[in-house]
């Protein structure tokens, strides 16, 4: 132990009171930053195992149309997805590659609804093969009344949390087919006036698209469900046949279009029928691989499915992939989309953060917020700790000053001050960092669990379960070292300024 | 030889709208190996000259060699090396660190100086210690000594890295008589015995039979040398 060290630890010593006061607040602040660095942690791993379990899957496939990649509650946006052109082959490719566990194609996407006072409003439909996505997704829906659709049968399933901004919208309450009104679910409003309560068991959207022509479906309503956790983020989709989904889409035919087309392209159209041209997947994929037609978008819109009793013959615009375990995502991504290029296929893969952009962006500032109160905290700490330092060194002017007048350089005085600090940060912080560790397992160990959605957007899930990691030690670490710096800064000038000519005491 | 030699030193202070001349330009010299006390009344410009002698304050005018050593020319970190090897201070308050104990607080300044051997640094300490009497009192702290005890420790550091002035602004002001006497007593008998150059600042005629050169100042200027 230097010179330096033995001052610092013997004047700790002497001035107990104010050591315990940086002593306490670097306790409190190590602690409290442990544990939000624990529950931004817990955050971030529960939200991707809830999102990759529940919704997403580990990867997407898109068309490579698709501009940007955020295709899942793109709320700001809302166009309509571009549909997979050669879903065959991609088929080929999923089912053939080792890494994938299972897949689920689906086409989601925003529909329109019409209220009794002819206003457009909208709702989020993902459409798939119910008895896959229960295979794909299993738990991720709980069904609260009513009962879930049969494959091959029409109808939807409204989640608990649209069922209420439906009913402010379209003035009436979605019910099951044969369901018994729970009047409790009611909003208020509704339970005031229940004899003129307008009850429906079915709903009729229209598929949104770039042009105005779309196809007015009506689907019965057959269950209400809840999603098992983030409710507040996948309750804007309900889950709807994807038969209904592709008749929705029906987009428009080709004498719509053939006004707005070149010369030469409104012959090659005058030649066939365009239902006839575009109505076998075989055509459709000779159509796009030939050059000389550019109807993009005429292309797609008119991808029209065929209605038939083997459900993925027909269109979709997105994939989920589950990938084995112990596959790196990464990896996967890389391999899907080289074998994809190689083969022509025009469809690309995304990695599930990429796809929801938006929720990302959600859980992005519920972090933010844990940041700020980190930040808040480091900051109180800093200024606490710099104001008693400070006085600390102030008081301690003639000592100090001696020291000077006898001839110790500033710079003896400065690390003095500095090993004080640290030793004061090292002990108390260090106690601070590993009580936050015991609390961290504390939390885990109790076993809390909330309903509430906020909640479950700072948990990442259904359980509060912080986690420590060797990377939020490190970064404990750091940020005690860097507010013990910031916070000595300060008082250091102070110590520096001290000139032995104060060590004189003049009456 | 001299060891200090003071030109035409002034120091003025200013004081709201106007000026004191503490010291209004100030020549002697001092000889190695001297006992000097300045003398005078209070206010008289002791402490001042004193400070910038142990180069801690600098003049308004004037010049202080210390062995040829021309202190302006110097700059802060040169300045507390000649402090740390060149120079003992005995304060008045006695300031020794609190939280060392009485072998801590005279080893102090050889540990600053790191050229130090640890033999040579013990047996530096446990000689003056020896010389100023404490040997029974080496692990006790500052606080748990009497005024004169500490002053000991005071002189004890102010000698241990062979300087070559001490400088002692009223030592004795905080003793009682009969301690004074032994502190100014213990004063020249390592002047002697170390050959060290001792200048002490007093306004108490008792303390002057120990003098050995003695300068008289008044209002800032040297009115009388015996
Ligand atoms: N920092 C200062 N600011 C203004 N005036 C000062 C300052 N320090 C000293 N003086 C003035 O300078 C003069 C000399 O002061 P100094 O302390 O040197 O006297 P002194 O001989 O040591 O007195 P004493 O015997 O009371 O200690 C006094 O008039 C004092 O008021
Ligand atoms: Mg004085």
């Amino acid at each position: 132990m230097g010179l330096t060290f033995k001052i610092a630890w013997r004047n700790i010593w002497r001035h107990k009171g104010k050591s315990l006061v940086i002593g306490v607040i670097l306790f409190i602040g190590a602690l409290l930053m442990t544990v939000g660095n624990g529950m931004i942690s817990g955050m971030e791993n529960g939200l991707s195992e809830n999102i990759v379990n529940l919704f997403t899957g580990d990867i997407l496939i898109i068309s490579d149309e698709q501009e940007k990649d955020n295709i899942l509650l793109d709320l700001m946006t809302a166009k309509p997805l571009k549909v997979i052109k050669n879903y065959e082959a991609a088929r080929e490719v999923l089912e053939s590659e080792e890494m994938i566990a299972d897949y689920l194609p689906a086409a989601s996407g925003l529909v329109f609804l019409l209220n009794p006072r002819s206003e457009m409003g909208s709702v989020y439909l993902l459409g798939v093969d119910i008895d896959r996505y229960q295979r794909m997704f299993p738990n991720s829906i709980k069904i609260t009344e009513g009962r879930i659709f049969e494959r091959g049968e029409r109808g939807v399933l409204i989640s608990e949390f649209a069922r209420k901004p439906l009913y402010d919208f379209m003035e009436y309450w979605l019910l099951p087919q044969d369901g018994i009104l729970d009047e409790s679910k009611l909003p208020e409003e509704a339970k005031e006036d229940l004899a003129n309560l307008d009850v429906r068991s079915d709903i009729v959207f229209m598929g949104a698209s770039d042009s105005n022509s779309t196809i007015d479906i009506r689907v019965p309503v057959t269950g209400i469900i809840e999603y098992k956790a983030l409710n507040k983020i996948w309750g804007y989709y309900c889950l709807v046949d994807i038969e209904s989904f592709r008749e929705a889409h029906n987009y428009v035919t080709g004498a719509d279009r053939a006004a707005e087309l070149s010369p030469e392209e409104e012959d090659l159209l005058a030649t066939e029928d365009l239902e006839d041209l575009f109505s076998s997947g075989d055509l459709f994929t000779d159509v796009i691989t030939d050059e000389s037609i550019t109807l993009d978008q005429l292309r797609e819109e008119t991808a029209r499915e065929l209605v038939d009793y083997d459900l993925d013959d027909g269109s979709y615009n997105l994939a989920f992939i589950k990938l084995k375990a112990g596959v790196s995502t990464q990896e996967a991504l890389a391999k899907l989309n080289r074998v994809f290029r190689e083969k022509g296929i025009k469809v690309r893969a995304i990695s599930w953060k990429e796809a929801v952009g938006a929720i990302g962006s959600m859980a992005v500032m519920v972090k933010a917020a844990l940041n700020l109160f980190i930040m808040f905290i480091f900051f109180v700490a800093m200024i606490i700790i710099m104001n008693t330092l400070s006085m600390a060194a102030l008081e301690r002017t003639s000592e100090l000053a001696m020291m000077r007048a006898i001839g110790a350089r500033k710079g003896f005085l400065r690390r003095m001050f500095l090993a004080e600090t640290s030793l004061l940060s090292f002990f108390f912080g260090g106690l601070g960092i590993a009580s936050g560790i015991i609390v961290i397992y504390l939390i885990r160990a109790a076993d809390i669990s909330t309903t509430n959605e906020i909640l479950q957007l700072l948990y990442g899930g259904e359980k509060l379960s912080p986690l420590y990691t060797s990377a939020d030690f490190l970064l404990g670490l750091v940020e005690l070292g860097i507010v013990t710096f910031l916070s000595v800064i300060y008082p250091l000038r102070v110590v520096g300024k001290i000139v032995p000519l104060d060590a004189i005491v003049r009456e | 030889m001299n060891v200090i030699e003071v030109q035409g030193l002034k120091k003025d202070y200013p004081l709201g709208k106007t000026i004191v001349h503490a010291l209004r330009g100030i020549d002697f010299s001092v000889e190695e190996g001297a006992f000097l006390s300045i003398v005078g009344p209070s206010g008289s410009g002791k402490t001042t000259l004193l400070n910038i002698i142990g180069c801690i304050d600098h003049p308004t005018a004037g010049r202080v060699r210390i062995h040829d050593q021309e202190i302006s020319e110097l700059n802060d970190k040169q300045i507390t090396d000649l402090r740390l090897h060149r120079i003992g201070f005995i304060f008045q308050s006695f300031n020794l660190i609190p939280v060392l104990n009485v072998w801590e607080n005279v080893e102090f300044p050889l540990l600053l100086m790191k050229d130090k051997r640890k033999e040579e640094i013990a047996a530096r300490v446990e000689r003056l210690i020896r010389a100023v009497g404490l040997l029974d009192y080496m692990a006790h702290k500052p606080a748990e000594l009497s005024g004169g005890q500490r002053q000991r420790v005071a002189i004890a550091r102010a000698l241990v890295g062979n300087p070559d002035i001490v400088l002692a602004d009223e030592p004795t002001a905080n003793l009682d008589s009969e301690t004074s006497e032994s502190i100014l007593k213990l004063m020249r008998e390592l002047n002697e015995a170390e050959r060290t150059t001792f200048i002490f600042s007093t306004h108490d005629p008792e303390v002057l039979k120990y003098a050995g050169k003695i300068v008289k100042i008044k209002d800032g200027m040297i009115v009388g040398q015996e």
